[in-house]
């Protein structure tokens, strides 16, 4: 079936480049809809969680209606297709989803050759290992000859056959598509270690019958860079994607939340200013009214406030932001805004 | 002399039987012969005596005995019983959208209401005395999805669509009119009318019974203009009813396209046969997971862009051109059962094509094929799993997301189970119904 799905994702490729031409307008299909078809994943938690009475929400859930926002005034104007990763990127070639938001990594084969284009990071994350606390093991170095627990077709499936590869380490790969069968094999004993990408880690331990009797292991041992993509060919809708994202992390950088953001169109500041489109017009070029963040910020928040929401400390996924890769540039991260000007 | 002396002329009297001994009638005898008629036999008697207790008091004790009944979210299940048990309330929160789906919960009704009608239109198929069988059923198959689609989807309808909602509620009312008019009178809808109002030739009576029917259709046209029902897009349809829906519909449209399908590949009419053969070996030779993937993100790469297939339409045409493909190889096979000499017989009477495959081979044909038709159904309600990777949330995938959602994270051997169990009693009734209509119909085979 693996194969199958490439050259679908192959051919998929070759038939969207001949439709580039008409790929131009996807902000014009999206408003004639008068919705986005935003794809998300399978539901997963913190990041496209699916509640019992049916609404999505999470952190690449925002990203959707951050940009359904941005058009429509309405962050309620989205479709959400929820697909398996095995079809997300024929399903974006092929003009069903808009954009693609579900914890995607940023890779440059994808990038280069699936008629991609990454439109920006979200949420910086890495991939690590949790053990059983019995088995005494403290470092991913002391894996050698382990079973790992993997999920199949993405990266973390890649990434930990290279970490084993460099290290020059032997394991046996026990793979499933659901992370809950991978977690009860792992608990069942039938693996010595799961891995996965560690947002997802701590959420999961949480989950376990008893989560202090397993320890995540301090590596991370690939970069998962997970962000929007769009597709390739329609470079005005990457940039409304883009900049809807870097707006509402420049938003946190300037203190302009869901909260202040009416104050905040009486200050003085020429960077807040050009922010909320009360000087200057940046949405302009990108075919967006100027105040196209205003209506970001009111409906959906900015950066932070949509992290805290979704996988903040204070939520069951709890992961802390302080010192970690997604603060901020100014407070020690890696998020870092292109100027909005 | 008297004759009170002569003794009694000796008569054999037989002695009463001895009761069989016990140890060779009743619940001991059967077991005695079923059970342990020998060491080995004993042996294994005892040996899936043992297997089927252990399993069965596990499943239980985990499902029933320290299952967890009431508790907010999967840690206070695991905080008080840890994994063995079962924490059944995290399925019972979910218990709406693994029946229903995403579907809007206050719109719910309209699919319970399908549902019901789909039961009272079948009903006069299994009520004594209606003669009207055929049509009620052909009504059934062919004008309920008229109703149930607006009954689900709902939305604005224009006049096209208005004038087929009143042709599928004026439907269901005839059949039942005709069925309740047979039950009680012994006729139909029609000719109940005409008598009613007192026809006086046969050409009065058939107007009347025309006019009957028209003045059933404004009715309907009448009961439907004002209904106005919320638009509920697809995407939202989900569940055990997406399951229902998508293999409903697979299993009405793939016997009779098996049956022309079959018909054809026998067909002599080369252009024919070679349409049906092409079809069916292509179909049947690809797996239906790759038909849905092509049917799903290929086609839409062909089609103008701004132009969208309905994505659960798209999952349904591909599950119907598959389904088909297997049913014409039933069909088939049940047709090539059929002696040679039936066929001439046919022949013989001056029965043309239609009339002896109508009257004389099919009946017979589709009686051998039962156990493989249901067969087929049942695997194809089973196959409908597969839209799950297209990204439709049928029961299979709605169960996953029990697990994924923060408050239960990590549940999924529960909502696995539950729908198992839903799987299971489907499934079940569905070969337990083909048994009793091999029984009905094969009467006439039986010595």
């Amino acid at each position: 079936m693996k194969m199958g799905v490439s050259l679908l994702m192959a051919a998929a490729a070759m038939l969207g480049l001949s439709g580039a031409a008409s790929a131009q307008q996807t902000l014009e299909q999206v408003r004639s809809r008068g919705n986005l078809n935003c794809q998300v994943g399978l539901p997963t938690p913190g990041f496209y969680a699916l509640a019992a009475n049916g609404t999505w929400s999470g952190m690449d859930v925002d990203m959707c209606r951050a940009v359904a926002a941005a058009i429509f005034n309405d962050p309620s104007k989205v479709q959400y297709q929820s697909v398996t990763s095995a079809v997300r990127f024929t399903s974006l070639a092929n003009g069903e989803s808009d954009m693609l938001s579900r914890t995607t990594t940023w890779t440059a084969v994808r990038d280069g050759q699936l008629g991609l284009e990454f439109a920006g990071v979200n949420f910086y994350d890495g991939q690590g290992f949790v053990v059983p606390r019995s088995s005494g093991i403290t470092s991913a170095r002391q894996l050698d000859g382990a079973t790992v627990c993997v999920l199949t077709g993405t990266t973390t499936e890649l990434n930990l056959a290279d970490y084993f590869r460099a290290n020059n380490m032997r394991f046996t790969a026990v793979t499933n598509e659901n992370v809950n069968v991978l977690v009860e094999t792992y608990l069942g004993g039938g693996c010595d270690a799961y891995t996965n990408d560690k947002s997802g880690l701590a959420a999961r331990r949480s989950a376990f019958p008893t989560p202090n009797d397993h320890v995540i292991l301090p590596e991370t041992i690939s970069k998962e860079p997970l962000g929007p993509v769009v597709r390739h060919g329609d470079n005005n809708w990457g940039d409304i994607v883009r900049w809807v994202l870097f707006g509402m992390i420049e938003a946190e950088e300037m203190g302009v939340s869901s909260a202040n953001v009416t104050q905040m169109l009486q200050s003085p500041n020429p960077g807040i200013k050009r922010l909320l489109g009360t000087e200057g017009n940046v949405g302009q070029g990108m075919g967006l009214p100027a105040d196209f963040m205003v209506r970001v910020l009111r409906h959906v928040g900015n950066y932070g406030e949509v992290y805290e929401r979704n996988v903040g400390a204070n939520t069951p996924i709890g992961i802390p932001r302080e010192r970690s890769l997604n603060a901020l540039w100014t407070n020690g991260g890696i998020l870092y805004p292109m100027p909005f000007r | 002399m008297s004759d009170a002396t002569r003794p009694e002329p000796l008569v054999f009297a037989p002695k009463p039987a001895d009761p069989p001994p016990p140890s060779s009638i009743g619940a001991v005898g059967w077991m005695r012969a079923n059970l342990f008629s020998s060491v080995p036999n004993a042996l294994l008697t005892f040996l899936g005596a043992w297997i089927l207790y252990v399993t069965v008091a596990a499943v239980l004790d985990w499902a029933l005995v320290k299952a967890v009944w009431e508790a907010e979210n999967r840690r206070q299940c695991l905080d008080m019983v840890g994994r063995a048990g079962a924490c059944w309330p995290g399925v019972a929160a979910w218990i709406p959208n693994l029946i229903y789906g995403l579907y809007p919960k206050d719109q719910a009704w309209r699919i319970d209401l399908g549902a019901v009608l789909l039961v009272a239109w079948a009903l006069p198929l299994w009520l004594p005395r209606v003669r009207s069988k055929v049509a009620i059923g052909l009504c059934l198959v062919l004008l309920f999805p008229l109703l149930a689609s607006y009954l689900f989807m709902g939305g604005a309808k224009g006049v096209v669509w208005t004038a087929a909602i009143a042709l599928g509620l004026a439907a269901f009312l005839w059949c039942w009119l005709t069925a309740l008019a047979e039950m009680r009178r012994g006729i139909s809808f029609g000719a109940l009318m005409a008598r009613l109002l007192g026809a006086r030739d046969d050409a009065r009576a058939a107007r009347i019974g025309q006019a009957s029917l028209l003045a059933l259709y404004l009715v309907a046209l009448a009961l439907v203009l004002p209904l106005e029902l919320v638009e509920v897009p697809t995407r939202l349809w989900g569940g055990l009813f997406l399951t229902l829906v998508i293999s409903g519909i697979g299993i009405t449209f793939s016997l009779p396209a098996g049956v022309l399908l079959a018909l054809g590949r026998r067909s002599e009419m080369p252009l024919i046969r070679v349409f049906c053969v092409t079809f069916i070996e292509l179909f049947r030779s690809v797996p239906l997971i790759t038909i849905l993937f092509m049917f799903n993100t290929m086609l839409p790469l062909f089609l103008p862009a701004g132009v969208e297939v309905n994505r659960l339409l798209r999952a349904i045409v591909a599950v119907c051109l598959f389904a088909s493909a297997y049913m014409a190889e039933i069909v088939r096979g049940g047709l090539q059962a059929i002696p040679k000499g039936q066929y001439e017989a046919a022949a013989a009477m001056g029965l043309g094509f239609w009339q002896s495959t109508g009257f004389i081979i099919l009946p017979q044909a589709l009686r051998i094929m039962i156990p493989s038709i249901v067969g087929n159904f049942i695997g194809l309600f089973k196959d409908t799993t597969l839209v799950s990777i297209i990204g439709l949330f049928d029961l299979l995938s709605m169960s996953r997301a029990v697990g994924e959602d923060t408050r239960w994270l990590g549940l999924f051997i529960e909502p696995f189970f539950f729908i198992t169990m839903i799987y299971f009693v489907f499934c079940f009734l569905m070969s337990q119904y083909s048994i009793n209509l091999e029984r009905r119909l094969g009467a006439g085979q039986r010595r």
